[in-house]
């Protein structure tokens, strides 16, 4: 039978987890983010399953991807829900008595996710335990429920507290665009589309058909192979001028850090946008908006914190209103309820005050809570 | 042929373009190497352009050392005479020959092993255990390393702080994309050092998947091998 | 000695070495660059002398057999040139850690200790490595300290004088930069991971 370990965050459902998992062990583990799904060991996704892969193991496999069609490919190059989606893999080829997930579910999108605790409840005819902690989901049915009510005020957030300032963030017009990654197939082609300041846009599509990618050309991270951007009708190519519209938190938190600590962090970019003509709010600004979202200090070790504490933060440079538009990927990730719904409401009030707000997410409670509109990726194009 | 023949292989052919003194012996034992190379009935042609690759620059640039600057050999430096750009052309014309033998050496082993993973090449290797595991793990590593050189990229363009564009002001922050790249690395390494691995005893997953036995060497090991072999003595005794 | 932190820690630091020191050869500038994995082993190992040693030691031969089948082919044959550099680093380095991740950094003594300890290492390494570059390179390794080689050879030194006077001249400066980017990676580096790294406890029953 499968156990669902719920609570607040902060009320020790990981180390319970764990707990559960070491008195099982060898158990299978997958933690949070990607790189937590996955060995580490494997430099292809066909190494990958080889480590794990059992001879002994009768259980049917889950495959809900072309798993021999990704075998040359390295993990790190999959999508996040794609590694999640690979892990399983692993699992299920495996001869492990024993899974626990740690809200790793909640980058699935919902086919994926359904498909998932699907296989994980029939662990009692394959041989299997499952322990879950999910954010998004209620106990499944015919899974034990084990709630924890314990909790801490360390990271305690406000995120009622946070207001922006007005703002007029121009319209972002997406002309022709195509994009392909280097000897890949086409993620999009001749993409049209208006994203209008004051309003929220929430991308949505299966993992891996390329919501991230389509972050990364409006950040200018990634340059399009055809097409254009314009800002209020101009020319704007980030992937050449840099990056001056956008404020991205990215999937994993990790990803976006710029220093070791947050005032190294926050320096850096100031000093930075300085040269756009784009001004920060102040260090005490900064701190007061820090504090409502945790951390009490500036000087904070960014990898010091617990993981939850760190997406939050990375909460910050968005909510801080410094730039027109706000880039959100899967924000909610190991997020309890009431800090996703008070997420939510920070995100309306900024595009109350003119601000634009692109977000990804699979969490649709989450969605519904902010007025946007939804922009759907399917075959190589974007449907609004 | 196995992994342990192409290292065998491997190391003869190193070692009789080391002690080839003289541009006759390396292009025999160049020679030996593409005969190796055409043996895999690969293509070979990305090997020898990516060994090119590595020597060109080397040789152009010794060329403008040696041959441009310098201008005479090291032995005729040695023996204090006046020396001559020729000898310094030959001296260069060795040093490159026997770089580009290594490098194309190495690729045309690989060539031997078409579609097979790092993992499954390491695990046939004649090796202690733990050296297997510490090549796997720093390959794995060095995979990791570049996706967070990938993501540090995407950190510091989406903050603003560099452009997608090469521009030498890209240069600068040069030491956060460092800092960066490291400390996600360790944060991943943390993670699985405290949690994955000791719940899931994943290491030991990885020494079943590398140990057993090696496969012996074959006909074509022993074939490579004495072919080899006869190209290093051949240099030796040129010498 | 080798636990599987430790093992990791080995693992990381090769492939730092192996990824910055090949962008730097590539690039051909007259410093190398591809040994801060190396210190940074030392660093992170200490106070655990011999761990230290052993560690570093392994991370670097393991950066320079990878970098030599995969774009550097000179680079292996300075293996002793590693071994050096390990035990300068585990042995005089590491003395430095608690200035390293001092906080706030306290600059003048930062500086100074860097700037020693790199100096040292350099002219080490600049002695060790000397005679590989002259006896199996002939003076020119394909790095960009090559032209240093050339200028003193043009002065008229004789070829191992010249190997030695441009190591000389270009380690203790390469090294002195190695040295400040691995102190700098240390005193980021978060504690968790420094913790791991401690010697195994032994149980004493």
């Amino acid at each position: 039978m499968g156990e669902f370990i719920a609570g607040a965050n902060f009320s020790g459902r990981s180390a319970a987890l764990m707990a559960r998992l070491r008195e099982r062990a060898p158990a299978f583990f997958i933690g949070p983010y990607a790189e937590a799904a996955l060995s580490g060991l494997s430099s292809t996704v066909a190494d990958e399953i080889a480590i794990y892969r059992s001879a002994n193991s009768s259980r049917p496999a889950f495959a809900p991807l072309d798993f021999p069609a990704y075998a040359a490919r390295k993990p790190p190059t999959l999508s996040g829900g794609e590694q999640v989606l690979l892990a399983l893999h692993c699992f299920s080829r495996s001869d492990y008595a024993a899974i626990g997930i740690d809200t790793a579910l909640e980058q699935l999108d919902p086919g994926n996710r359904d498909g998932a605790l699907a296989y994980l409840s029939r662990g009692a005819a394959h041989g299997f335990t499952a322990a879950l902690i999910d954010n998004r989901l209620a106990c499944p049915p015919g899974w034990a429920s084990h709630e924890l009510t314990g909790t801490t005020a360390d990271f305690a957030c406000d995120l009622a507290a946070i207001h922006a300032a007005p703002r007029a963030a121009p319209a972002i017009g997406v002309h022709d665009l195509s994009f392909r990654y280097p000897g890949g197939r086409d993620i999009f082609r001749d993409v049209d589309l208006l994203l209008e300041p004051g309003r929220a846009y929430r991308l949505t599509g299966p993992n891996g058909i390329g919501k991230t990618t389509l972050i990364k050309l409006l950040a200018g991270v990634l340059g399009p192979t055809a097409g254009a951007l314009t800002l209020d009708g101009g020319a704007y190519a980030p992937w050449r001028s840099g990056n001056r519209v956008f404020a991205l938190a990215t999937q994993n938190p990790d990803h976006q850090w710029c220093g070791a600590t947050l005032a190294e962090d926050l320096a850096r970019r100031r000093a930075a946008l300085a040269r756009h003509s784009v001004s920060l709010p102040s260090d005490e600004e900064l701190a007061k908006l820090a504090s409502c979202l945790g951390i009490r200090s500036l000087d904070q070790h960014l990898y010091e914190l617990p993981l939850v504490a760190r997406k939050r933060l990375s909460w910050l440079w968005p909510l801080a209103g410094a730039m027109p538009w706000i880039m959100l990927d899967e924000p909610t990730l190991g997020q309890d309820r009431p800090t996703r719904a008070a997420l939510a409401d920070a995100i309306g009030r900024l595009t109350a005050q003119g601000h634009g707000a692109l977000f990804v997410t699979h969490d649709d409670a989450f969605a519904a809570r902010i007025d946007h509109r939804p922009l759907r990726l399917a075959n190589e194009t974007v449907l609004s | 042929m196995t992994p342990n023949g192409a290292v065998i292989f491997g190391f003869v052919i190193i070692a009789g373009a080391l002690v080839a003194r003289d541009v006759v012996s390396l292009m025999v034992i160049l020679a030996i190497t593409l005969i190796f190379a055409f043996g895999s009935r690969q293509r070979i042609w990305s090997a020898l352009l990516w060994s090119t690759g590595i020597v060109l620059p080397l040789a152009l640039f010794m060329g403008l050392v040696w041959i441009g600057i310098v201008g005479r050999a090291p032995h005729e430096i040695a023996a204090n005479v006046e020396g001559s750009r020729a000898a310094a052309a030959v001296y260069t014309a060795v040093i490159c020959l026997r770089l580009f033998i290594i490098a194309f050496a190495i690729q045309a082993a690989f060539l031997h092993f078409p579609g097979w993973t790092p993992l499954r090449f390491v695990a046939a290797l004649t090796a202690p255990q733990i050296a297997k595991k510490l090549l796997v793990l720093t390959l794995s590593l060095i995979d990791t390393i570049l996706q967070a050189v990938d993501r540090a990229r995407t950190a510091l363009i989406a903050a603003g702080i560099i452009t997608r564009r090469q521009s030498w002001r890209n240069l600068r922050p040069g030491w956060i994309l460092v800092q960066t790249v490291w400390l996600t690395v360790v944060t991943i390494a943390i993670g699985r050092t405290r949690d994955k691995w000791p719940v899931e005893d994943t290491l030991a997953r990885l020494d079943r998947t590398l140990g057993g036995a090696a496969p012996r060497l074959g006909g074509a090991d022993f074939a490579w091998a004495a072919l080899a072999i006869a190209g290093a003595a051949m240099a030796l005794g040129m010498r | 000695m080798f636990t599987t932190p430790r093992l990791v820690a080995i693992a990381l630091c090769a492939a730092l070495n192996f990824a910055i020191g090949n962008i730097v050869y590539l690039v051909k500038l007259p410093i190398y660059l591809d040994s801060i994995g190396t210190i940074l082993c030392a660093l992170l190992i200490f106070p655990d002398r011999f761990a230290a040693i052993a560690c570093a030691f392994i991370a670097g031969f393991i950066g320079v057999i990878l970098s030599g089948l995969v774009i550097n082919p000179f680079l292996p044959w300075f293996t002793l040139t590693v071994l050096a550099i390990a035990l300068v680093s585990a042995l005089l380095t590491a003395r430095a850690t608690e200035t390293f991740r001092a906080r706030p950094l306290p600059v003048p003594a930062f500086a100074g200790k860097v700037i020693l300890y790199g100096v040292i290492t350099g002219v080490v390494s600049a002695i060790v490595s000397a005679p590989v570059v002259v006896y199996l390179f002939g003076g020119v390794t394909g790095s960009g300290s090559a032209f240093v080689v050339a200028f003193f050879l043009k002065t008229g030194q004789q070829l191992m004088n010249s190997a030695l006077l441009s190591g000389l001249a270009t380690d203790p400066i390469d090294k002195t930069l190695q040295v400040l980017l691995a102190g700098l990676l240390y005193r980021a580096t978060p504690r968790e991971f420094i913790a791991m790294l401690a010697p195994p406890v032994r149980s004493t029953t």
